[in-house]
């Protein structure tokens, strides 16, 4: 009888011991998860990211450098679209995110697809004004990094070859034969399809699919499912050989160069912030950033790691 | 609310809502062919019984989309890969109902059965199935209700129906348009859910009814 009620005091010891132990490890996280750089006595910056590899990985790549001098970096990556993004930089829930300055053109600004400036140089410095001169919360667009993210129509580069398919016009005159596999937004957004169809009148695809996944879009075009898909230039994928970006010979879409967008009032605090982000941006191009973001989505490898490893070849942090 | 009300009038809208509900009935159907001869099949023993409950509740842990991705070099894009994908969702319920529905009736019941003379035919079709037939319908819409959850996954494959609407508003941040495919998603749950009840009601023996309204009578 005793001996029972021993063996049942030493198993209540037990069950506490491993209920406070799992207590300790939930705070022990939650404390490493919160506070990660709270040893330091740097300025803290609030930084984030849209919901798309690219966006996590600029984002990432931000936070590090300034990790690096010395900042108290909060990360609010993976946040959400350009309105939430914007609306969070007015109320002072973020600092900086990176934007990309065909889709302020777009979605901030609102402007319509009639009034797309022709140059990358002339939608950076209308989409700057803006930003400088709002009224509530004055910002800046820094420096674009050199490389555009912008609609990529792809075909598998045998396909287009054969076809002597090069531009979009080349496209259209042969998309009667062609199956197009698409995605809804595209199809139903002003500056999508629609601008593509009259932009290329000729254009008429034989069979339109809409898959609303990017990987396996890729796969279809792969797998024969579709002769004709949509991307975006920068996407992993596009890094192999084998599939092909039609050129856009018309320059139908707004130039999308990505940018960090910060609030004046940060800048005026912290102004070696600018030259902090300015040394991201530079130190990236079209084919860095297709070899960045295939690691994360066709290497699984993890964001962090990839901005870091990034970040250190390129000498900006130790 | 404008663009909820547009999105349920876009030409493709009916277009996609038959799809939605074309996969929702063949996928239950399909399943239901498989699930119930299976379930009879392993009626009479307790290991194969143990076993295909076992293996409908691994199913059932499978997710769909990883079922649509791995479908894909198969059955390539589009409506294939997501029937495939649903009727394999849809299996396991039916088949872990009917499986337990036709064990669980009594031993004593089924003696007595076999005592007046029925075959093991006459018993599985005459007794087993008419006791086991609410727990069996019960499978059979919860795997409907299921498949018609599921059936936007479709979208991201190529197959069309009301997932489209979700992810196009979800793309184009406009929360009216998700909400209309949601809603129609919603409202289709709905009506599957009580058309399977008032069938179930249709299907349970009238003596098991009363039984029913007695039981909770007394109680």
């Amino acid at each position: 009888m005793t001996g029972e009620r021993v063996k049942n005091k030493t198993m209540f010891i037990r069950a506490v011991t491993a209920m406070l132990i799992t207590a300790l490890v939930f705070v022990a996280a939650a404390c490493g998860g919160g506070g990660g750089g709270s040893s330091s006595d740097g300025p803290s910056i609030t930084v984030s990211s849209k919901k798309f590899t690219e966006q996590i990985l600029l984002g990432e790549m931000y936070a590090q450098a300034f990790e690096d001098e010395g900042y108290n970096v909060e990360r609010k990556l993976d946040l959400g679209s350009e309105q939430v993004m914007d609306k969070s930089l007015q109320d002072g829930t973020i600092d900086v995110y990176p934007e990309y300055t065909g889709t302020a053109y777009v979605a901030i600004l609102k402007k319509p697809p009639e009034s797309y400036p022709k140059s990358a140089e002339e939608t950076y410095r209308q989409v700057a004004k803006f930003y400088k001169n709002r009224k509530d919360t004055p910002m800046q667009m820094l420096e674009p990094a050199p490389f555009e993210n912008n609609y990529g129509i792809v075909m598998l580069s045998k396909e287009a070859n054969e076809r002597g398919i090069e531009n979009l016009d080349d496209l259209a005159a042969q998309s009667d034969e062609l199956v197009f596999s698409s995605y809804s937004e595209f199809q139903n957004r002003s500056d999508g399809y629609k601008n593509m169809q009259d932009s290329y009148p000729e254009l008429d695809f034989k069979d339109i699919k809409i898959v609303n996944d990017l990987g396996i879009r890729y796969k279809a075009l792969a797998e024969g499912e579709a002769d004709v898909g949509i991307g975006f230039t920068t996407d992993g994928q596009l890094a192999s050989p084998e599939l092909k970006v039609i050129e856009d010979n018309k320059d139908i879409w707004p130039k999308y160069y990505p940018a960090p967008v910060i609030t004046q009032e940060f800048l005026d605090k912290n102004p070696d912030a600018k030259k902090i982000l300015n040394e991201v941006s530079a130190s990236l191009d079209a084919d860095k950033m297709r070899e960045l973001n295939g690691a994360v989505d066709l290497e699984q490898e993890d964001p962090e790691d990839v901005a870091q490893g990034h970040l250190e070849d390129a000498g900006i942090i130790e | 609310m404008d663009r909820f009300i547009e999105t349920l009038q876009r030409p493709d809208f009916i277009e996609n809502l038959i799809i939605h509900i074309e996969y929702t009935v063949l996928a239950t159907l399909i399943g239901l062919l498989v699930a119930i001869p299976v379930a009879v099949l392993v009626n009479r023993s307790d290991a194969a019984s143990t076993f295909a409950i076992n293996v409908g509740n691994i199913g059932r842990a499978v997710p769909s989309l990883a079922v649509l991705v791995l479908m894909f070099p198969v059955f390539g894009l589009g409506f294939d890969s997501v029937l495939f994908a649903l009727t394999l969702l849809a299996i396991p319920p039916i088949l872990i109902n009917a499986v337990v529905g036709l064990r669980q009736v009594s031993a004593q019941i089924l003696d007595s059965a076999k005592g007046m003379g029925l075959s093991g035919r006459q018993v599985l079709t005459g007794i087993q199935i008419p006791i086991a037939a609410p727990i069996i319908f019960a499978g059979i819409r919860t795997s409907a209700v299921q498949v018609v959850a599921s059936a936007t996954l479709a979208t991201f494959i190529g197959g069309g129906a009301l997932g489209d609407y979700i992810v196009e508003g979800f793309q184009r941040n406009d929360t009216a348009i998700s909400l209309a495919g949601a809603f129609s998603v919603a409202v289709l749950a709905v009506i599957t859910e009580l058309g399977f009840a008032a069938l179930e009601r249709t299907f349970t023996p009238k003596g098991l009814r009363i039984a029913q309204k007695r039981g909770r009578a007394t109680k």
